[in-house]
């Protein structure tokens, strides 16, 4: 807990002991203002639990809610009458009724305040609830109903009926064709933010409605979509458009990439990723037009490079900040080209591009000096020397990307940690760095997120090093780092308290004291141990007991967890969204006891459960059956497990994705 | 006894003779012509079975199909003693040229100009045979019968001189029989070129997968290629200079034929490539090299043709060469579906609303993906049968949007079935309103 929430905590727990004076006193005006300044989740929580005053200053004052279970939806509701925002992504088991139901309760004007609603795989919601919803929120400006799979034209219709929307998410919305995108066009025609990522069915017809219809838009991904130039013709006419992204659309060439050029200056980003047909010359007809393009992406579409690109990609020296080249076969002379053409960037991505090499890389960053993200992954030849060149010229580096860059070593990693002071990422995957390299990475001590997978001769101190000095690590990959034991993680937990995620795969030397010493990261939402074979059921349980946050865990292949385990998990980890079992030792008694308990539990991959009898698997998915999203297991129990039972999940909007592997039954 | 005397006067010219009559008659082992007595049972099988096609297409597509299937026993009888009596004829006509020979064997010109008149009568014998022959196939009396093989066949017979096919044209065997060198001889190859183009279309309907062509109420390349290019040639922003470009004008029954394969030389249609290839060969000895016979690589022999542009027969249509404002029609295919829509009758009609009626296929099977369905509905309530129209109509209209197609018994049932959940529910309003833990993520406010 920060220091402002330790000192709340004792002015609130004083007043009330005081009976009635101290904070109470303060109004809830003033009350709120502090809560608003306080920024530790948990601190605010501290004191809405301990004061009354606190709770009802962040009643009227709250702004934004996660909720993550359907039952007390409509309790919160009328609880934070002034919501803002409302995220509903994680909320498990939600569905048309209870969403109707708690907007109902709410009651007239309770949701008046509302703008943001975020639904992305709130696969239960229909047009009903979505009806509801917009009818109860009259000031709405933005939804997200990406990866709603089963949406289609009528709950996107339904959504047209809030006049006011701004922004639109409709990634994977499979079944929204053109008619849906017209309803919304017409009824939305202030939107300035569209994604219509990976709607299929949306064509050119729908694309042009929507260029006529929204003339404020400003940002649109139609990425995936089967549209052609016809599109980037209708796109063009869009006079304030600033981003654009329009990736893996195949039916698009050069042709439309030069009609998107006739357009007004607004635009500043175009993404053309995985655009199979289109070439350098379309890029800079594209360029010729758009003369002040600041990011431009084309990983993975360019097979060759013209220097008519390389001279056109000159004229936009003033604004081009990021630019990615991923797949892309580069020289040295490129390298070279760019560095003078674009020394304004700030973002460079060379993702596995071949031909990078030392004196390209220090051509380049000896003109780009505001670089902050070089991405070099798979560069396989380069060594030292550029990483030399690049910590001399970029002293602002924050994120550096070297994963299979495998000639580097510590020398070269000291240079970085001792000029960049700012960097806060660094993914050094399948590179052979050794602890030597870690010592010297410690001195950065705004490092944020650290991958070390592959790197086998990273040991205990190591991570000791880290420890000492990286409070700030959020992220840690340690996949298959199989020198790393107990004491190493328990060195980790003593110095980095904020690691969200963490990656242990395959270190098989980690035991349940090990997992003991992580039971103290209480912010750790993400964790993977598969394949941890020496885990048991107790040290699932110190997890499930210490880590509250947790929300993703891989026990995939750890043997030795059972029942003793999953009982932990279901009596312990509330958060637990996501859950992979797949080869552990449990029974069906295990299963129906971890299911029907976790209630936020909404994707379990559960294959090569041998233990676990069809009746177990039977009643344990019926314990879960409305709040399941996702869920894997073996193919054999498609046809054993009762038709009604599937049937009844894919009502609930639950996908099953069946392995193809013999089912082993081991009657016990 | 004639006959007797011919053998044994001069039996070598009797032989050429007879053989060249032979070869006339059949010209390669195998084959079998059209209207010739002793092989009359195969071909005219095969048009029968073209025909019965034809019927059956009349059946689904014509309401009246009668007139394809009428079928005089008595009429044929009376026809087939003709033939017979013809036949005679012929026999007599060359046994009495042999007697002739025979008579005045010395005077070597008297017997030329004999033969020149022999041969004229024999000329007019056998196409009034094959005229009868032909007037045995019952569509053959209906000019505007829509069989394309019949009426390819009286095309055929009914325009001697053909489509300037060249004697070249025919059988490598013809070319070694003795056939007397002197000006009525043209008119002997004529007759075979015209009989040997039958015999090519018969080959095609016999060895066609689909005798009846584009008519067939299956889809066929040649009709995928018609929806393409489905437009009349509308070429109005071409604006090539007149002069620039010979105006080609086939003639009806050309472009009724269910060809595809159109020689740029004389416009005479094939449905096969390679016999247009073998046609090619009559147009000069540049068509006859290995080369130009074997199967063309793609995008050879474009470049030296010269541009082509099509009139059409039509007089007095604006697509017509005589018409003042004259605008040619870029391809064969925008000739042959010009003709149909404009000038011929619309034939097919609709089976889904038997209103809409059309006279090329493949309008009909574009008219038939969107009748009836597909119904394109505005809010303000005008329908549309493409959705391309619709949507224009909402861009242009403030405030119209599309509406969407309500599947009307599956929303009530699901209705129902939403409101009984909502009753099942238990909701636990009256409870206190304390955040439990594990109910919300906290958030940062910005």
């Amino acid at each position: 807990m920060s220091r402002e929430g330790q000192k709340l905590d004792y002015a609130a727990a004083g007043g009330n002991g005081a009976g009635g004076v101290g904070i109470g006193v303060l109004s809830l005006d003033l009350l709120g203002q502090v809560l608003d300044r306080l920024r530790e989740p948990r601190d605010r929580k501290a004191c809405r639990l301990v004061s009354r005053a606190f709770e009802r200053a962040e009643a009227t004052h709250r702004r934004a809610l996660r909720v993550l279970r359907r039952e007390p939806l409509p309790r919160l509701l009328r609880a934070f009458p002034s919501l803002e925002r409302l995220d509903l992504s994680a909320c498990a088991s939600l569905d048309d009724a209870s969403l109707s139901a708690a907007i109902a309760a709410a009651g007239a004007g309770g949701l008046a305040g509302l703008r943001r609603v975020c639904l992305a795989r709130a696969s239960g919601v229909g047009w009903r609830g979505l009806e509801a919803l917009v009818a109860a929120c009259p000031r709405l400006e933005a939804v997200d109903l990406s990866h709603c799979v089963g949406a289609g034209d009528r709950e996107v219709a339904a959504l047209a009926a809030a006049a006011g929307l701004r922004e639109l998410r409709l990634d994977k919305c499979l079944a929204v064709t053109d008619m849906g995108l017209a309803k919304v066009v017409v009824g939305c025609p202030r939107l300035e933010k569209l994604s219509v990522k990976w709607c299929r069915e949306i064509s050119d017809i729908g694309i042009d409605l929507l260029a006529k219809k929204c003339p404020e838009l400003r940002s649109l991904n139609i990425s995936y979509l089967k549209v052609g130039n016809g599109s980037l013709r209708s796109i063009s006419t869009l006079e304030k458009l600033e981003e654009l992204a329009m990736v893996g659309c195949s039916c698009i060439d050069d042709e439309g990439l030069e009609l998107l050029s006739k357009g007004s200056d607004s635009l500043q980003s175009v993404d053309v990723s995985r655009c199979d047909h289109v070439t350098y010359q379309g890029l800079a007809s594209l360029i010729d037009g758009r003369k002040f393009l600041q990011k431009l992406h084309v990983a993975d579409c360019l097979h060759e490079i013209g220097q008519r690109f390389v001279s056109k990609l000159a004229t936009l020296k003033e604004t081009l900040t990021a630019l990615k080249l991923d797949g892309l076969e580069v020289s040295d002379s490129l390298l070279q080209a760019i560095g003078e053409g674009c020394n304004k960037l700030v973002e460079i991505g060379l993702s596995k591009c071949s031909g990078v090499t030392d004196e390209g890389i220090s051509s380049l960053v000896a003109r780009c000096t505001d670089l902050r993200t070089i991405d070099l992954t798979c560069c396989n030849l380069i060594t030292n020397n550029a990483l030399d060149s690049i910590a001399d010229n970029c002293k602002m580096l924050e994120c550096l990307r070297l994963e299979s860059c495998s000639l580097i070593n510590e020398k070269g990693l000291e240079r970085i940690a001792n000029c960049s002071p700012n960097l806060k990422e660094i993914d050094l995957t399948d590179c052979g760095v050794n602890d030597a390299a870690l010592q010297h990475l410690a001195k950065c001590s705004e490092l944020r997120t650290l991958k070390l997978g592959l790197c086998s001769s990273i040991s205990d101190k190591g991570i000791a090093f880290i420890s000492s000095n990286c409070g700030k690590l959020v992220e840690l990959d340690l996949y298959r780092c199989n020198s790393i034991t107990d004491d190493g993680l328990a060195a980790l937990v003593n110095g980095c308290k904020k690691i969200k995620l963490l990656n242990l795969c395959y270190c098989n030397k980690i035991t349940d004291s090990g997992l003991g010493h992580l039971g103290s990261l209480e912010e750790l939402t993400n964790l993977e141990l598969r394949c941890l074979v020496r885990i048991t059921g107790i040290g699932i349980s110190s997890i499930a007991t210490g880590c509250k946050s947790l929300i993703e865990l891989d026990l995939k292949r750890c043997y030795s967890v059972d029942d003793a385990g999953l009982g932990a998990l279901a009596r312990n980890a509330f958060n637990l969204r996501q859950l992979t079992i797949s080869y552990c030792q449990v029974t069906g008694l295990g299963l129906c006891h971890l299911l029907s308990s976790l209630r936020c539990l909404q994707d379990i991959k559960m294959v090569h459960l041998s233990w676990v009898s069809i009746e177990g698997f039977e009643i344990a998915l019926r314990a879960a059956c409305g709040r399941l999203k996702k869920l894997k297991m073996l193919n054999g129990l498609k046809t054993v497990l009762s038709p009604e039972l599937l049937q009844m999940l894919h009502a609930c909007g639950c996908r099953i994705r069946w392995v193809d592997k013999p089912l082993v039954y081991k009657d016990c | 006894m004639a006959s007797g005397t011919a053998t044994n006067a001069d039996p070598d010219q009797q032989t050429v003779r007879s053989n060249s009559v032979e070869q006339f008659y059949f010209p390669r082992p195998g084959q079998s012509l059209p209207g010739i007595p002793p092989f009359f049972g195969p071909p005219s099988s095969s048009l029968y079975l073209a025909n019965d096609n034809e019927a059956k297409v009349g059946n689904q597509l014509e309401p009246n199909p009668s007139q394809s299937t009428d079928w005089d026993p008595q009429a044929i009888v009376s026809n087939l003693t003709f033939l017979e009596q013809k036949i005679k004829q012929v026999k007599d006509v060359v046994q009495s040229m042999s007697n002739r020979e025979n008579q005045v064997a010395s005077g070597s010109c008297e017997v030329a100009a004999k033969q020149q008149l022999i041969t004229a009568d024999l000329t007019s014998i056998i196409i009034q045979l094959i005229t009868t022959a032909g007037s045995l196939l019952p569509s053959m009396k209906n000019p505007l019968s829509s069989n394309p093989a019949v009426r390819q066949l009286s095309n055929t017979l009914g325009s001697p001189m053909g489509f300037g096919v060249n004697a070249n044209q025919r059988p490598s065997v013809d070319s070694k029989t003795d056939i007397p060198d002197i000006g009525k001889a043209s008119g002997y190859e004529e007759l075979i070129n015209s009989l040997n183009t039958t015999q090519d279309e018969r080959d095609e309907l016999i060895k066609g997968p689909n005798p009846c062509g584009g008519e067939g109420s299956e889809p066929t390349p040649m009709e995928d290629h018609d929806v393409k290019e489905s437009d009349d040639g509308d070429h109005e922003g071409e604006n090539l200079p007149p002069g620039s470009y010979v105006v080609l004008q086939l003639e009806k029954e050309e472009i009724l034929a269910p060809h595809t394969h159109f020689c740029l030389i004389c416009g005479k249609g094939f449905k096969r490539d390679a016999n247009l290839r073998m046609h090619m060969r009559g147009h000069g000895d540049e068509y006859k090299t290995a080369a130009a016979l074997a199967k063309p690589t793609r995008d050879s022999g474009s470049d030296h043709a010269p541009v082509t542009r099509y009139s059409c027969p039509f007089v007095g249509c604006k697509r017509n060469k005589e018409h003042k404002k004259f605008q040619p029609l870029k391809t064969i295919l925008c000739v042959k579906n010009h003709y149909k829509r404009s000038h011929c009758d619309k034939s097919y009609t609709c089976s889904r609303c038997n209103t809409k009626k059309f006279s090329v296929i493949a309008d009909l099977k574009t008219h038939e993906k969107h009748c009836g369905r597909d119904k394109w509905l505005c809010s303000c309530g005008t329908t549309f049968s493409r959705k391309d129209k619709l949507f224009g109509h909402v861009a242009l209209f403030q405030g119209h949007t599309p509406a969407l197609p309500m599947d009307d018994v599956k929303r009530k049932r699901r209705e129902r079935l939403f409101w009984t959940a909502v009753g099942g529910l238990n909701w636990n309003c009256g409870a206190s309103s304390r955040v439990e833990d594990g109910e919300i993520n906290e958030e940062v406010e910005p």
